[in-house]
């Protein structure tokens, strides 16, 4: 171990080694195996009209626009979320003093399962991890005085969040049509990310994706769809070939479905957008964004007959890796952080989220945050990320990557869809990968084949004790005696009419059930009551927890 | 000594934490291991937990959070095993554990404390230490 002098060897001798750079890997951080050198030949098979293209053209690997970030910059995005609303709203204005672009909120762990504040076994959980937001009252209050057909707000989560902001929206006599902001649809990533079958069961998760595109493209066209929501794919366990592999099988799979329904690729496609993480390995990650927008355009032309180019050219939103942050000396996180940024940048996303550096240790502290935001401002201004686009194309090393995760990504979906999405995540078939890839990665580590600085060498020998962010109580305890409050003062009759139209509705399973959630939801249902009724008629427990009992008397169609 | 009774160590999630990645692959070093994993996963309650303690004769006990709620669940768990009369089964508690915070981890009564930058043998000797099922 570093820390140990060894027999024979001077502290001198010691001290050296633990500085010293060695080369401990030839493989990328997802395992594919590079040479030395690249050159000519080992891109000898490339067509550039055909593989490669200019920027802002078919098959769209150089980028999504032919200017990039010279005609628009990428979003610098800002996730805040804890407590009640009025502490995220507070933590949002405070974000916005620092510089961020729009509103990006993460709800509590509660209200990302669409579980009630008041669930008796979970009152521990509200608040923590982001904002609580039972209720369309809760949105009402987080986002008072702000217009959501004028202000672009990004929510960071799957369950009920559409419906809950149409409620709102529709409450307010707002057009639809001129809804803004985006959401992460995408719940077969849920299941896999450990919601589980408990909480979203695959079928009725699968179910609610198609049925919110389907709703969204007819009704919010300008509402942004962050599907597949890749990020927590890949961040559970995948590599880069993984994370295209499993993210494209459920586009296929929901795009698939939704032409079924008679909405065709592109009615819907030009408003999703791929929710991306950005890993560790620099190179690997920039060969993956542009591998994944060549997959996206073919299939979106060749699989689905797309006609219009704004199917085709794929959108990347991209969250830097969590997973790569470290506890030990959590500094370094920001050294990572800053080169996956740039990967994402020299990959062509259209908005980046740099993870704070105390990531692993708690939610971002404002201090960090505020790095966070000079990170992506010291790439833009100073390293010069931003002045040409798809900066290392033709990189003979980069093309070859960029074939490599290419075909690596294609093998693994065919494997996947030969079984089909649906009963590959059923089954466990997915999760068995995952866990094979985490599996080997800690056995790496454990034999010192792979080297995480600080974790497995180079482990410093005193650290201070990290500070931990925290906040007061007080309007999370406020928050949870108005939500009792408003379930007392609820229009009972109203609220049972449309609970029991949901019901008859899922239930029946002919129909969308999004505007069945969204009118129950105006008459003040909770996200719990709504994903509840949704749950007892498909024929699942109210409660996952099976603590509870649905409140309503439901009556079959 | 006998040598086919192998340490049933069970492994699980409490409230809405959903980070399962390091208590799964965690499940599969122990079993690589010699040792009988009951995996449990994540959503359960307490008493579920506690049920399966005891359904299934554990021997020792891990829990993992990746929220900052772990005291409040460690505790409930302890109380909830006491009154049981299972109190007596060690509980280790994993995941992004605070420093500040094993004191009060140890006087709740949790016996293993694995946070950051613990390691895969200390964890096997921790199970292979507390874990020696009766009559072994």
């Amino acid at each position: 171990m570093d820390k140990k002098v060894e027999p024979g060897k001077s502290s001198i001798a010691s001290a050296i080694e633990n500085v010293e750079v060695k080369l401990s890997r030839t493989a990328t951080w997802s395992g594919i195996e590079t040479k030395a050198s690249y050159g000519p030949s080992d891109v000898a098979g490339t067509n550039y009209e055909r593989d490669i293209g200019d920027p802002g053209k078919y098959p769209f690997t150089r980028g999504a626009y032919p200017q990039m970030y010279r005609s628009r910059m990428w979003t610098l995005r800002n996730i805040v979320g804890y407590g009640a609303p009025e502490d995220t709203r507070q933590g949002i204005e405070n974000a916005l003093k620092i510089g961020t672009a729009g509103i990006n909120v993460v709800l509590d762990t509660p209200s990302q399962e669409a579980l009630d504040p008041d669930h008796p076994l979970l009152t521990v959980d509200v608040g923590q991890e982001g904002c609580s937001l039972p209720t369309v009252r809760d949105f009402e209050i987080l986002l008072d005085g702000i217009d959501v057909t004028k202000q672009d707000v990004a929510w960071h989560s799957t369950m009920m969040v559409y419906p809950m902001v149409v409620a709102m929206a529709q409450k307010q006599g707002k057009d639809l049509s001129l809804l803004q902001g985006s959401h992460m649809p995408d719940h077969i990533q849920l299941r896999l990310a450990g919601w589980s079958e408990s909480i979203v069961p695959t079928g009725l998760g699968h179910r609610t994706t198609v049925d919110c595109l389907e709703y969204s493209a007819k009704h919010s066209p300008r509402w942004a769809l962050g599907c597949p929501q890749a990020y927590d794919i890949r961040e559970r366990g995948a590599g880069a070939a993984g994370e295209i592999a499993i993210g494209m099988a459920i586009v296929n799979q929901t795009l698939r479905d939704l032409q079924a329904r008679g909405t065709g690729v592109d009615q819907v496609a030009p408003s999703m957008a791929w929710v991306s993480g950005s890993d560790i390995d620099f190179f690997e990650e920039v060969a993956k964004f542009r591998a994944l927008r060549r997959i996206w355009a073919r299939t979106m032309k060749d699989g689905f007959g797309s006609q219009d180019v704004r199917s085709q050219r794929l959108r990347i939103a991209c969250h830097t890796s969590g997973r790569t942050l470290v506890y030990q000396q959590p500094l370094n996180n920001l050294s990572r952080a800053a080169i996956q940024t740039m990967a994402a940048l020299c990959g062509g996303v259209q908005s980046v989220e740099t993870c704070t550096w105390d990531e692993p240790i708690c939610i971002p502290t404002e201090g960090a945050r505020e790095l966070a935001t000079r990170t992506q401002q010291i790439l833009a201004h100073e390293v010069g990320a931003a002045r040409v686009a798809d900066p290392l194309g033709g990189s003979w090393y980069v093309e070859a990557l960029t074939d490599q995760v290419e075909a690596d990504a294609l093998a693994l979906l065919a494997k996947i869809e030969s079984i089909g999405l649906i009963k590959a995540v059923e089954d466990g078939m997915v999760e068995g990968l995952m866990d094979e890839y985490n599996l080997k990665l800690k056995r790496e580590m454990d034999r010192g084949e792979r080297v995480v600085v600080g974790v497995n060498r180079f482990i410093p020998k005193e650290e201070p004790v990290p500070q931990r962010f925290s906040f007061s109580q007080a309007h999370t305890e406020a928050h949870m005696l108005r939500f009792a409050q408003l379930k007392q003062q609820r229009d009972q009759r109203t609220l049972n009419d449309r609970i029991n139209t949901l019901y008859r509705v899922v239930q029946q399973g002919r129909d969308n059930f999004h505007q069945a959630m969204i009118d129950a939801l105006i008459a003040d249902a909770t996200m719990g009551e709504v994903w509840g009724t949704v749950r007892v008629a498909t024929g699942l427990p109210y409660d996952p927890f099976r603590v509870l009992e649905s409140p309503f008397a439901y009556s079959a169609a | 000594m006998n040598p086919e009774k192998k340490i049933r160590c069970l492994l699980g999630m409490l409230g809405t934490d959903v980070h399962t990645k390091g208590l799964r692959t965690l499940a599969q070093l122990l079993r690589d291991d010699g040792i009988e994993v009951i995996y449990l996963g994540e959503h359960n309650t307490v008493d579920g937990m506690v049920n399966a303690m005891i359904q299934e004769d554990a021997d020792v006990v891990g829990i993992s959070f990746s929220i900052a709620t772990y005291l409040h669940y460690a505790r409930q768990l302890l109380d909830a095993m006491r009154a049981r009369g299972v109190g007596d089964i060690p509980v280790m508690v994993g995941g992004l554990v605070h420093p500040d915070d094993h004191e009060k981890l140890k006087e709740i009564g949790v016996s293993g404390i694995f946070g950051p930058g613990s390691t895969t043998p200390q964890i096997l000797t921790f199970i292979r230490s507390v874990g020696q099922p009766a009559g072994a």
